[in-house]
């Protein structure tokens, strides 16, 4: 059940890059949302790499070792890296623990010689197929918690998962267009796995003194963003893409009502809306991530960020060094930016630089700059009866904002679009145990596998 | 705040350049039955379509409803996409009518429609992103391909087995990860080994052109939407080699 009813701040203004109302120390003297914006490096090993652990702790190695002393290369303060697990390094639970001890060995060496701060984030790949198992009692999520548990050992400082309850649907509905499903797959399925998954996540993490972190929607609503994609695209409309992601807001949420404590994963671009709920340090990326997809708000996307990170980047040579190297100093110098304007009194000027580069560049910069997005925590928390409800409001906030400015041009077609799902929206029903009803009769027959018993119902 | 009085300096909505009202489908037909056929093809209507499949077949054969309505309209749609009139989720709902009303005039024909072609498709050992997967068995089986689904997570030795089961004109591999698309190369290697030159594609996510073009066999897939041209041009004979001198060159 939904816990949030109310906002962590008074105002969209109140909200900035580098402060959180709650912020969250672990590592080697490493605090994020205290004040200053730290960069979050994502080094992904070379295909090939992941055939043996051997061949990928070593791999392991050698891009931390790259990244750590990129950052005292060029006075980098502190920085974390997110371990964001391959398929290997979860079925293989000792790969992923046996990889955190190596890039905690090393960055505790770097303590030591350089005073650099440091921290690691585990994120344990989801490979449940919810279409296709009992996602509640599978050898996935055995093997899942058990890597949990491997990497805290090891020397995680920060579990985190991208977890994919209510995909089957989503999948199904996201490239049909059908808001009502998506609705459903991540509003309320979603919703209610992340309620199933976090209690254990918790409980890990507290067995051993790492900090639960966070869960992006990756599996979903960055999916209808990716597919979004630029302004040529054709696969999903921008609008579409926009009302999945207001959406995502308030199932993300779940992960903090169960005891997350942030900073959340980076991928979570929902993350602007639960920092406005929550008070929690979140991990964004924009720009600095073009090395694994692009975006349509590179700059506005850092506006309220704590960690600035650069998604995921495949270890390879570039003229300046390694690519892992090479992002360290790109966002290297992004954070010390963000962290002069902090010191020189300026970051309200620098924020609203970002946002206005950003807010009227298409719908999903628009309704996550800090002020939209505000609206849209404010329409979750007066509305925590269900996660249904929570989720449904949230998207239908998102659609009046985009509807309401006439600075923000849609076209015709996406505009079209936008009406029609406002129409279904508006049209469904008031109690979550009747639109759960509604959609369990609907897609039962449309989609194999998909069963109900996975998210307890 | 201070506000921007002109943004033409910071970025340009390509996206709204020519971009109008739509000028809609050019299909249509003078019998009304038939009529309300290609409008369920090309609103992507599964709720009407069986109604109407049911009231053109009372009057028409099965395979005039199939010729005149469901793939006209579904043409059409194909045409709409192509010109950007319509999105991605357009051709698809148009894809689940058509295929709902192609089911019920193959009940009344007594057969199956002879297909275009046997195509495989599979997503990646390890991986479990099989959304690209999902969009390309749809637009095949909307073309008339006969598509075996081996669903996500696929062992190589399943793919490989399957090949030589099917014999298919096509394979195709999906993956999101670098680190699961690896799988794509040993699976080349034993289908090589085993003397089979089916073309085999692999897209998605990370799956890049260099890679892909690294090992024999593979074809690299840019997008789901290229999927039923290049199972056409392997109907045609056209084989690896050609397949990739002419989708990757």
């Amino acid at each position: 059940m939904p816990k949030y009813d109310k906002m962590a701040y008074a105002s969209a203004d109140e909200m900035i890059f580098g402060s959180a109302k709650n912020p969250v120390k672990y590592g080697r003297d490493f605090t994020v949302g205290g004040g200053y914006v730290y960069p979050e490096l994502v080094p992904h090993p070379r295909p090939g790499t992941e055939s043996t652990k051997k061949t990928l702790v070593k791999e392991y190695e050698k891009m931390v070792t790259d990244v750590l002393d990129r950052c005292v290369g060029i006075g980098i303060p502190g920085i974390q890296i997110e371990l964001e697990h391959v398929y290997q390094m979860t079925k293989n639970p000792e790969w992923g623990g046996e990889i955190a001890a190596a890039t905690k060995h090393l960055q505790e060496d770097y303590f030591r010689k350089y005073g650099l701060k440091s921290a690691i984030r585990a994120t344990i790949a989801d490979y449940r197929k919810p279409d296709e198992e009992d996602i509640r009692n599978s050898v996935a999520l055995e093997n899942q918690l058990k890597t949990f548990e491997t990497s805290a050992a090891g020397g995680a400082d920060n579990l985190s998962i991208e977890s994919v309850g209510g995909k089957e649907i989503s999948d199904y509905t996201i490239v049909r267009q059908d808001i009502r499903g998506t609705l459903f797959g991540i509003g309320v399925l979603g919703s209610l796995d992340m309620e199933f998954m976090w209690k254990k996540i918790v409980e890990i993490a507290d067995k051993y003194g790492a900090t639960p972190g966070g869960d992006t929607n990756c599996a979903q609503a960055n999916v209808a963003m990716f597919m979004a994609g630029g302004y040529q695209d054709r696969s999903v409309p921008h609008t579409f893409a926009a009302l999945t992601r207001a959406i995502a807001a308030a199932r993300s949420l779940v992960a903090y009502e169960q005891g997350a404590k942030g900073p959340s994963k980076d991928c979570g671009y929902e993350d602007v809306i639960i920092k406005s709920i929550t008070g929690n340090p979140i991990s964004m990326e924009g720009k600095t991530c073009a090395c694994a997809h692009s975006d349509l708000l590179g700059n506005l996307v850092g506006a309220c960020c704590d960690l600035w990170s650069n998604e995921a980047v495949e270890y390879h040579d570039m003229f300046g060094g390694t690519t892992v190297a090479v992002f360290a100093e790109i966002l290297g110098y992004d954070v010390a930016l963000m962290n002069t304007a902090i010191e020189l009194g300026k970051a309200k000027d620098l924020q609203q630089m970002m946002v206005q580069s950003d807010k009227y560049r298409d719908t999903h910069g628009f309704i996550l700059c800090p002020e939209n997005a505000y609206e849209i925590g404010k329409a979750i928390v007066a509305n925590n009866t269900s996660y249904y409800a929570r989720a449904r409001a949230a998207a239908i906030k998102a659609g009046e904002l985009m509807l309401a400015d006439s600075k923000l041009q849609i076209s015709a077609f996406e505009k079209e679009s936008l009406e029609s799902a406002m129409r279904t929206l508006e049209s469904l029903p008031d109690k979550e145990e009747d639109f759960i009803s509604e959609c369990a009769d609907i897609y039962k027959k449309l989609i194999p596998g998909f069963t109900l018993a996975n998210y307890g119902l | 705040m201070a506000t921007v009085a002109n943004y033409a300096n910071i970025f340009v909505r390509y996206d709204l350049i020519g971009s109008g009202a739509a000028k809609g489908a050019k299909v249509s037909s003078k019998d009304s039955a038939m009529q309300k056929v290609l409008q369920c093809v090309l609103e992507g209507d599964s709720d009407n379509i069986v109604d109407a499949v049911n009231e053109a077949l009372a009057t028409k054969d099965p395979m005039t409803v199939i010729n005149e309505g469901l793939i006209k309209g579904m043409n059409e749609v194909s045409r709409l996409w192509d010109e950007g009139e319509y999105y991605l989720p357009q051709a698809i709902v148009a894809s689940d009518a058509m295929l709902k009303g192609l089911d019920i005039c193959e009940k009344k024909l007594g057969k199956a429609l002879e297909k275009k072609g046997t195509v495989i498709t599979h997503t990646a050992e390890g991986d479990i992103h099989d959304l690209g997967q999902k969009i390309v068995n749809a637009l095949l089986r909307a073309n008339g391909y006969n598509v075996i689904d081996l669903g996500k997570d696929v062992p190589v030795d399943e793919v490989v087995a399957a090949v030589k089961e099917h014999k298919p004109v096509m394979v195709t591999g999906t993956a999101l990860m670098t680190t699961t698309m690896t799988a794509f190369e040993r699976i080349s290697k034993r289908l090589v080994k085993d003397n089979f030159q089916v073309p085999f594609v692999c897209g998605g996510g990370a799956v890049s052109l260099e890679y892909v073009t690294g090992y024999d066999l593979g074809v690299f897939g840019k997008d789901a939407s290229e999927a039923p041209g290049m199972a056409s041009d392997a109907v045609n004979g056209l084989n690896w080699t050609q397949l990739r001198e002419k989708w990757n060159s």
